[in-house]
């Protein structure tokens, strides 16, 4: 939900800036529909991994969502400094 | 079967690939409880970056009528950056907790909350100066 509502606030930019905004807007909507669409299979790991007492960590989805933030903070810079 | 018996192969651990063979090297599964716990904190801190880079957005579109051009932009990037380093750091976080629960040993100093605070003061300095000068 908290990247839905980043990528609905870059689309307010769309005017000032133009389309390399769509670029940030893809990034945040992109990554929240991953969220999204994994999110029933990483609950039910969750769920199999309590009851067995046993959860690998999930070290591709937290390396993943740490550079997307990273990736749109640094694309949101680009474009506050050449705006 | 009984539930107390287990096959031969149950004591082989299984693979945990190699990303996190070479990142979460040694040490033994900590209790789950814990190490949902640490992605559920890691989540957190998402969340403070996400906020942080919505605000340096809102700032940059939403305040040309307040701010002067170069303190918009200042703090636009100050809070950007923060947003930025915090999602950095916050896998880091999660990485250095992960490791010490592994091993079992101390979990470390949350080095991103004194970049948090410090980055703050920074915005609300410039605010607070800003307001006063004006």
């Amino acid at each position: 939900m908290a990247l839905v509502t980043v990528s609905a606030i870059f689309l307010r930019w769309l005017p000032q800036h133009g389309l390399p905004i769509l670029l940030l807007f893809a990034v945040s909507a992109g990554t929240a529909a991953g969220i999204y669409f994994t999110q029933r299979r990483r609950y039910s790991v969750s769920s199999r991994g309590i009851h067995n007492e046993n959860v690998d960590a999930d070290i591709t989805a937290v390396l993943w969502t740490a550079f997307a933030g990273v990736v749109l903070g640094a694309l949101g810079i680009g474009v506050v400094l050449t705006g | 079967m009984t539930n107390r018996e287990q096959p031969a192969s149950a004591s082989v651990p299984p693979s945990r690939g190699k990303i996190a063979e070479r990142l979460l090297p040694g040490g033994e599964e900590p209790d789950p409880r814990f190490t949902l716990a640490n992605e559920r904190t890691f989540l957190a801190w998402i969340r403070t970056s996400l906020a942080l880079l919505a605000g340096g957005i809102a700032i940059e579109a939403f305040t040309a009528d307040l701010f002067l051009e170069p303190v918009r932009k200042g703090l636009a990037v100050v809070l950007l950056l923060l947003g930025m380093l915090l999602s950095a750091g916050s896998a880091v976080r999660w990485l250095r907790v992960e490791r010490s629960m592994r091993n079992k040993a101390p979990l470390p100093l949350p080095l991103i909350v004194p970049l948090l605070a410090a980055a703050g003061a920074l915005a609300a300095a410039v605010v607070l100066v800003f307001i006063l000068w004006r």
